[in-house]
């Protein structure tokens, strides 16, 4: 591994470079027969890397189908780029060995931990934003970057606790971030909302805090909302306030490639499509739209980032 | 003395990975949640750290019941998530990948099957441990690495240019574990089997998996093929193995010979 990194502006000129390739989908196994079949009018789809970085069945054949007829996104959840264990090398020699087979427009993880002490929790955990932390995750997407050749983007997970060490605003410390490594930043817009939430900040504010020319594509999804505190979950249509969340950033950003997330209750394509494309309705503000409202319930503890389009979904 | 407020982020990463992933959590620091959570204006610090703590086990049950659908079943739901949850317990993840997260529970189920410590031993944990490596099994069959599009005979092909497809697996078992498992996929509620010497075939075409019962002279006959016998080393090794008469197997071999490549056992060599 090279001792000298790369400066920052290798990687920031590239993000510049980045254009807005449209409305996007998040790939899922229950969908592929019908994407190959019909070729919806999708501008580009974004896959979860892990799916198919070790796959030699299925979910690799499909993909390589799909990547020959629409731009992909590769966006994963094991990089880990705030643990304290060793960069895991294995990992990224496969993530870029994907890359490469499929030339993804970008690579994409979260701020965020899963494990140390070599295990995986599977959870995107939060980091404790501080000095410390900081250097250490700049070193490492550094470290990653060059070893990929190509800049990170890096997404704000939901959040559930803030740490009592932490010292830093978490949209200062994403500035701060993409201002030392070059990073792209990939901003949630439900994220935000359910963080805000949780852990009593102003999502308004967050948003308008962020650097906007960092920010290069956008999440939108759909939450559980349990009282006292809100789940991301990815498994319902998106609710008013995220849409208006969405409306402001887009103005701010000027208009990035957009995503949604549908991981829990997948509808069929056609249902999930018509959700994205309602996004249309807030890039020129709020006025013409037509939203779902919050829904309270109390319901039974559900999981957040739902992991059942992680595990193969075996074809007989 | 410990100073909270300036701990190194790998001492709260240990922290916060033990009290989530332990089923009673021990911190290994003289520090309570409260120490190291803020609370917020609705939830105290022990209760948000609870939301992590309740997703981990949930989303991992949720994995092991995805990969073992057919077990949970045979198990019952109650029975299922309390051998999962042990096993999370002792074997957390160490991958990357969900995948990978049940290739130990066939044998932690053995290893901790309910009669363990009794001289006399029941069949039922026998058949649980046969299904729980097949289901597996099958997982990993699904996603290995092979082309399957690649080199179909066809009824022309000579005898001896017909190899083993690299997807195909054999198995042989006490239970009958494919017909159970085929019974659960159409949804047919099997009850639990009586013991029963049985062989089957799992193959892949096309990306998708066939599971097939076998009768034992064929799992036999192409068990030999998979270790490298030629077709007609099969063939003599078999009639040879059950005491055949040679011209009766050569009137059924080529129904076998039919079935088998429309089933996927069967391929061409590379070179043909």
């Amino acid at each position: 591994m090279s001792e000298i990194l790369k400066p920052a502006s290798t990687y920031s000129d590239i993000v510049k470079t980045i254009s807005n390739p449209g409305l996007g989908l998040g790939l899922r196994s229950m969908h592929f027969d019908y994407i190959l079949e019909h070729n919806p009018p999708v501008d580009w789809f974004e896959i979860i890397s892990e799916n198919f970085m070790d796959s030699g069945g299925r979910p690799r054949h499909i993909l390589r189908k799909l990547a020959d007829r629409y731009p992909v996104v590769m966006h994963g959840v094991s990089l880990s780029i705030g643990s304290t264990d060793p960069i895991n090398w294995e990992y990224l020699a496969k993530l870029k060995a994907l890359a490469a087979e499929i030339k993804p427009l970008w690579v994409s993880d979260h701020l965020c931990w899963t494990g140390i002490n070599m295990l995986n929790t599977h959870d995107l955990l939060p980091v404790v934003l501080n000095e410390e932390s900081l250097k250490h995750i700049i070193g490492r997407i550094k470290q990653v970057q060059d070893y990929l050749e190509r800049p990170l983007v890096i997404e704000n997970p939901s959040t559930y606790l803030t740490f009592k060490q932490s010292s830093i605003a978490e949209w200062d410390f994403l500035r701060y971030m993409a201002e030392e490594t070059g990073c792209g930043l990939l901003l949630d817009v439900n994220n935000v909302y359910v963080s805000a939430f949780n852990n009593d900040f102003d999502p308004v504010h967050y948003i308008k805090q962020l650097p906007h020319d960092r920010i290069v594509q956008m999440h939108i999804a759909g939450h559980q909302h349990c009282g006292d505190y809100i789940i991301d979950t990815h498994d319902r249509n998106v609710v008013d306030d995220v849409w208006k969340l969405f409306s402001l950033a887009w103005e701010l950003t000027g208009g990035v490639a957009t995503l949604l997330e549908w991981d829990g209750n997948i509808p069929d394509f056609n249902t999930y499509h018509a959700e994205l494309l309602k996004a249309k309705q807030f890039m020129n503000g709020m006025e013409h739209a037509s939203t779902t409202p919050i829904q309270i319930k109390k319901e039974n503890f559900t999981v957040s980032n739902p992991v059942s389009f992680l595990v193969n979904d075996i074809k007989f | 003395m410990i100073n909270k407020e300036v701990l190194p982020i790998a001492e709260i990463q240990n922290w916060m990975q033990a009290m989530l992933i332990q089923h009673v959590p021990i911190s290994h620091l003289d520090v309570t949640t409260a120490d190291m959570v803020n609370d917020s204006k609705r939830l105290s610090a022990a209760q948000h750290l609870t939301i992590y703590r309740q997703s981990y086990i949930a989303r991992l049950r949720a994995c092991m019941q995805s990969q073992f659908k057919c077990l949970a079943h045979a198990l019952g739901e109650l029975l299922f998530q309390d051998f999962a949850d042990e096993y999370l317990d002792s074997n957390p993840s160490a991958s990357y990948t969900l995948n990978n997260l049940g290739e130990k529970f066939p044998l932690f189920l053995e290893m901790n099957r309910p009669d363990a410590e009794s001289e006399e031993k029941e069949e039922w944990p026998d058949f649980m441990i046969e299904l729980a490596a097949f289901e597996y099994a099958l997982s990993e069959i699904f996603d290995m690495q092979g082309t399957d599009d690649i080199n179909i005979p066809d009824s022309n092909t000579p005898d001896h240019l017909l190899i083993t497809s690299p997807t195909l697996h054999l198995f042989e078992y006490k239970f009958p574990i494919c017909s159970y498992y085929l019974d659960f996929n159409a949804n047919l509620s099997p009850n639990l089997p009586f013991p029963q010497k049985s062989h089957c075939a799992v193959s892949r075409q096309n990306y998708k998996l066939g599971l097939f019962n076998l009768g034992i002279d064929q799992y036999y006959f192409l068990n030999c093929i998979k270790e490298g016998a030629s077709i007609q080393e099969a063939k003599d090794k078999l009639i040879e193995f059950y005491n055949f008469e040679r011209s009766n197997f050569e009137k059924i071999w080529p129904i076998w010979r039919r079935n088998f490549i429309v089933s996927g056992f069967l391929v061409c060599k590379n070179d043909a």
